[in-house]
Order: structure tokens, then C-alpha cells, then sequence
């Protein structure tokens, strides 16, 4: 793939969440906040998890992201343009009309496994490809990240039973538990209790972790994936909706609202703030 | 036909081992011999429909070609976002099995009767939709299903009707399958699953003049095939044991608006749930597509509609 500019290949979060915000910039898109709080998830998983064969989003054995939260699908995209999956010109043209990037997860992408957004989609189909690798007998590896209000959805459960059943402990579940929905907290709309009980009462060998610490993350993906239990993976990745903005984050407001000159100015001034 | 398609599918997965049969705890007898012949082939997801349309897609994602079974209630009309979503936009090569279509479960009430399940999957693009009437068009329309490199809904209504055809089947995906053809008929009947062997009674008992076609696959249909029909007659009366709003008879009228317009004559299930409970005859009276109530609909079409 001819670049035609410099690869990134580092998944800073600083730089990531610059991406971002151009994209919601260029695109007048809303969801950052969505974006925001996986921003770490993904940048360990693509750094130091997720096997692409000469870096290729469909080479066969691959292992599998699924991004059943596709509210969070920008901060995907960020990580596809540090892979050179995208171009600049799909920052820069993001929601143009006749363009291929969406506002949520399209499986038509390289990059992106699933169609997402209306939620609990995602967790199956992954469910799915753990069942399918353990039936070829492949090593490879299923990652479904799902929002903490997407885990109202049934299917979520239904999943959770049958990758238990079955010792699928080729998939990883990965709950972005930042608290928030559409309409408010989680705890408002329909309370969860301990995320993290309930995946270990349906069988899954579950660590809970603060979702914005690289090291915390690296170090719970890789005991999960060193354990010998024949169980399913879950994390509960404790995170912030709108991490990195200080106002954006916990603020649900940032679920709908698009930049504008100032907000898109400041919010560039702090992600590069933060940068190391 | 119950064993037709289980013949079928027995075969397939003996042939194919990427054929994977998945069931929603349903099928209990059913899948007797697919279990003792290919039990690495066959996966019991649980009662949660939902999730098992997902894996299925999953799976497919994988290089697998799963057939997956629930009653026509549940697959598909529980689970048509997974289809649309899930399969049907990536196109892969799921094949969904929704048994028991229709008033099989006659005395089980609404929650068990599926008179909506065409309607709710033909406006799904990509996905094929089969309505096999007799064990040969089962045969048949397992051979198309295995086939196709995209998804395909099959329904299987009311199984043990008996014939319609006197033989094993060949024959494109698409096709009209003609049971009695004749030059110069008036009136063509066009029916599809359970209905068809009501088709061939009327023509033996009623309309011995008449044309008769089955259409084993609602979609795709061989447009052309279809419209020959229209042209070829003058009155046409479709017959399903489904909404006469979506199906067959809508289909029907589609092809002749456009292409041959003719009268039609939608025998079907009107706007309305069953009310009561009973067997199957008594079902097909209450909604009047036994064949003394269509008869009688037939008598006022006809006469309605004079040469």
C-alpha cells in the first residue's frame, strides 16, 4: 500500500485522540466522547495484541477485533490510519457525501469485523469466530469490545452463556464501563450492579482495570491469555466517557455534541497537552 | 418431507464438513440422525435465537456454511435485525431454516403461527427465500441453499400434505415449476409451500381447465417465466398460507403491474390473527383458505370478472 505519508505506528493516545477530533472536525460528526474512553483499550490491543499479517486488515488467520460498541468506531479509525489502512484523506473527508467511513462500525471496512451500532450485534458474531477458530483448531484470538449500556441488550447474555458453555478461551470480552448511555448514567437508566460478578457468575475468568493505564491493561490481557482455565475472557475496563478533554469528560453532553471553532481549539490544545 | 430434509441435510454435512447445523433447542426428533452421523457438525446454541443468528455469522465469517433452524416464528421473524445486520448485509452463506411456517401450530396459538415470515424477509436485500411444497421441491430447495454463496431464508410449512410433484426435481434457482399447463387457459394458479397441493385439488375438483404453477423460490423469481404466465391467461389466483400483504400474492401482483397487468386474485390470510384453537383444517376454515371457502372466492372472481 503506497502511504504517502509517515506511519505512526506507536498508537499514542494523545496522538490518537488528535485524530479524533480532526475527524469529528472535518466531519461534524458527533460520539467523541464514545471514542474517548477506548482510546488506551485499542491502542494496547493494536500495539502489542492483534496479529495482521504483513499488516494486512483481512489476511487470513488474522485475529479478530470486534467493535460491537460502534459508537466508539473513531477511535478504530484513528488506530487504521496509524496502520495506513486509511489515508489522511479520510480524516480530512470524513462524512462526505459517497464516502466509505460511517458514523458507526461498517463491516464492509477492512478493519472493522462487524456492523455495529445497533448493539449487542457484535458480541455474537465474535462468539461466533472463537467457536469457529476452536472448530478449525486455529490459535487465533477474539476480542469483543462492548460499551457498559450496550451490555442492556439480551444477546449479550445469551453469548456470555454459550461462550461459557462451550470453553471458548480464544474470546475476550472487553466492557468500556464509563458510566454513561444515550440518556444519562447507567446507573439512572437500568443500574448494572458489579459488571464484573455478574461475568464471573456466567463463567468468565474476569480482571477489572482502570481502562486509561497502557501498563494496567497489557498486564490483564496478557495473564488472561497466559491462564490455563478454559473459560472466556472478560475485562471490565473502568474508563471515563470523554477522557482527555477536561470538558468533555464525564460530561454525556459530548455524546451528541459536534465542535465548534473554540471547542475544537481547545480540545486540540489539551489532547496535545498531554502528549509525553 | 420431514425426511427429505433431513436426508438432505444429513448428506450435505457427510459431504461438506464446513456444513454446520445450529438449533435454538428445537428439532428434537428431527435431528436424530444428524447428531448420531455428524455430531461434530452440530451445535445446540439454547433457547436464544438471537445470539445463535449472530454465531452464525460469525461462523459463516470463518469459512463455515451453518444451517440454522428454529420454527418460522423465531427464525426469522424473532431475530430479522441479526439477518439483515449480521448476514444478510455482508451476504454470507448462512441458511436459515424456519420450520412449521404458517398453522402447524394450530392449537399452540399466536406465538407459534408464522403468517409474516416472506413479508419480513423480502425486502432483506441479498437474501434468497425459498417455500419448498412437497418433499422433491424440499430436496430441490436444499440443493439451491447449500448452492447459493449468500444467505437464504427456507420456509417449511405444513409437511405431510403429500405430493405435488411425481418426481425428483431439476431445475435453476428462480424457476416456476408448471404441475398442469395448458394452451389457452383462462385462469392460472400460482401457489407456493402448503398451498400448492390445495392448487392441485382445485384443478381436479373446480377449475379442471385451469394452469397450475408452484414457486418453490419467492426470490429471486424468474421475472420473465412470471410474466409469460400473466400474459398467457387472464385471470391469475395466487394461493399461501401466509399475509395476503408481502407474499407470494404481492409478489405476483408486482410482476404483473409491470409487465402483463392482469386481475388477481389473493388467496391468503387477511389482516388478522387466529382466533381460535383447533386443528389445522379447522384453522384453514376459520381463515378461509380451506378449499370450500376458496372455492366460493374463486366462484365470485370469476364472476366478477367476465370474459
Amino acid at each position: 500500500m503506497g502511504l504517502g505519508f509517515k506511519l505512526h505506528t506507536q498508537y499514542k493516545p494523545a496522538h490518537l485522540r488528535k485524530t479524533v477530533l480532526d475527524m469529528a472536525w472535518h466531519g461534524k460528526t458527533v460520539h467523541i466522547g464514545c471514542a474517548f474512553s477506548i482510546i488506551e483499550l485499542l491502542a494496547v490491543l493494536h500495539r502489542s495484541f492483534l496479529r495482521y499479517t504483513d499488516n494486512n486488515p483481512l489476511a487470513e488467520g488474522r485475529d479478530y477485533l470486534v467493535l460491537s460498541k460502534g459508537h466508539g468506531v473513531m477511535a478504530q479509525y484513528a488506530c487504521m490510519l496509524e496502520r495506513g489502512w486509511i489515508g489522511p484523506e479520510h480524516v480530512t473527508g470524513y462524512f462526505a457525501d459517497g464516502s466509505d467511513l460511517k458514523g458507526l462500525s461498517d463491516s464492509r471496512i477492512p478493519g472493522l469485523e462487524v456492523t455495529s451500532g445497533s448493539l449487542g450485534h457484535g458480541f455474537s458474531v465474535g462468539v461466533g469466530m472463537a467457536m469457529g477458530a476452536k472448530l478449525k483448531n486455529t490459535d487465533q484470538k477474539v476480542y469483543a469490545l462492548v460499551g457498559d449500556g450496550e451490555i442492556n441488550e439480551g444477546p449479550i447474555w445469551e453469548g456470555a452463556l454459550f461462550a461459557a458453555h462451550h470453553q471458548l478461551n480464544n474470546f475476550m470480552l472487553i466492557v468500556d464501563e464509563n458510566g454513561f448511555q444515550a440518556m444519562g448514567t447507567t446507573q439512572e437508566v437500568l443500574a448494572l450492579g458489579s459488571i464484573a460478578d455478574k461475568l464471573t457468575a456466567f463463567g468468565f475468568e474476569t480482571r477489572t482495570i482502570d481502562g486509561h493505564d497502557e501498563v494496567n491493561i497489557e498486564q490483564a490481557v496478557r495473564e488472561l491469555w497466559a491462564s490455563d482455565s478454559t473459560q472466556p475472557k472478560a475485562i471490565v475496563a473502568k474508563t471515563v466517557k470523554g477522557k482527555g478533554v477536561s470538558f468533555m469528560e464525564h460530561n454525556n453532553m459530548w455524546h451528541y455534541t459536534r465542535l465548534n471553532e473554540d471547542t475544537y481549539a481547545q480540545a486540540c490544545a489539551e489532547v496535545a497537552g498531554a502528549q509525553p | 418431507m420431514r425426511a427429505a430434509f433431513s436426508d438432505s441435510l444429513v448428506a450435505l454435512a457427510k459431504k461438506d464438513p464446513k456444513v454446520l447445523l445450529l438449533t435454538g433447542d428445537h428439532g428434537y426428533a428431527l435431528f436424530d440422525a444428524f447428531r448420531k452421523e455428524c455430531p461434530a457438525q452440530y451445535i445446540n446454541a439454547g433457547i436464544a435465537e438471537q445470539n445463535m443468528v449472530g454465531m452464525a455469522a460469525g461462523l459463516a465469517r470463518m469459512g463455515f456454511k451453518p444451517f440454522v433452524y428454529g420454527l418460522a416464528a423465531f427464525i426469522p421473524v424473532r431475530v430479522v435485525e441479526q439477518i439483515k445486520l449480521d448476514i444478510a448485509h455482508d451476504n454470507l452463506p448462512v441458511v436459515l431454516l424456519g420450520d412449521g411456517a404458517g398453522f402447524v401450530y394450530s392449537h399452540l396459538g399466536t406465538s407459534h403461527q408464522s403468517t409474516e415470515d416472506i413479508a419480513c424477509t423480502r425486502a432483506i436485500p441479498n437474501l434468497t427465500v425459498l417455500s419448498p411444497a412437497d418433499r422433491f421441491e424440499q430436496t430441490l430447495c436444499m440443493q439451491w441453499a447449500y448452492e447459493c454463496t449468500g444467505p437464504v431464508y427456507m420456509r417449511m410449512g405444513k409437511s405431510d400434505r403429500g405430493d405435488v410433484h411425481r418426481e425428483p426435481l431439476q431445475a435453476p434457482l428462480g424457476a416456476l415449476l408448471p404441475l398442469h399447463e395448458q394452451a389457452g387457459a383462462d385462469i392460472a394458479l400460482i401457489a407456493t409451500g402448503s398451498m400448492v397441493k390445495t392448487a392441485r385439488e382445485l384443478l381436479e375438483k373446480t377449475l379442471p381447465g385451469a394452469s397450475v404453477y408452484s414457486v418453490p423460490a419467492i426470490k429471486p423469481i424468474n421475472t420473465q417465466a412470471l410474466a409469460d404466465v400473466c400474459n398467457q391467461h387472464r385471470l391469475l389466483i395466487t394461493l399461501e398460507e401466509h399475509h395476503t400483504d408481502g407474499g407470494l400474492g404481492s409478489l405476483v401482483c408486482e410482476v404483473s403491474s409491470t409487465h402483463a397487468p392482469r386481475r388477481v386474485l389473493r388467496i391468503g390470510v387477511q389482516d388478522r390473527f387466529s382466533h381460535g384453537c383447533g386443528t389445522y383444517a379447522y384453522l384453514l376454515k376459520e381463515h378461509g383458505i380451506d378449499v370450500d371457502s376458496i372455492e366460493k372466492q374463486i366462484t365470485a372472481f370469476v364472476q366478477a370478472n367476465p370474459k
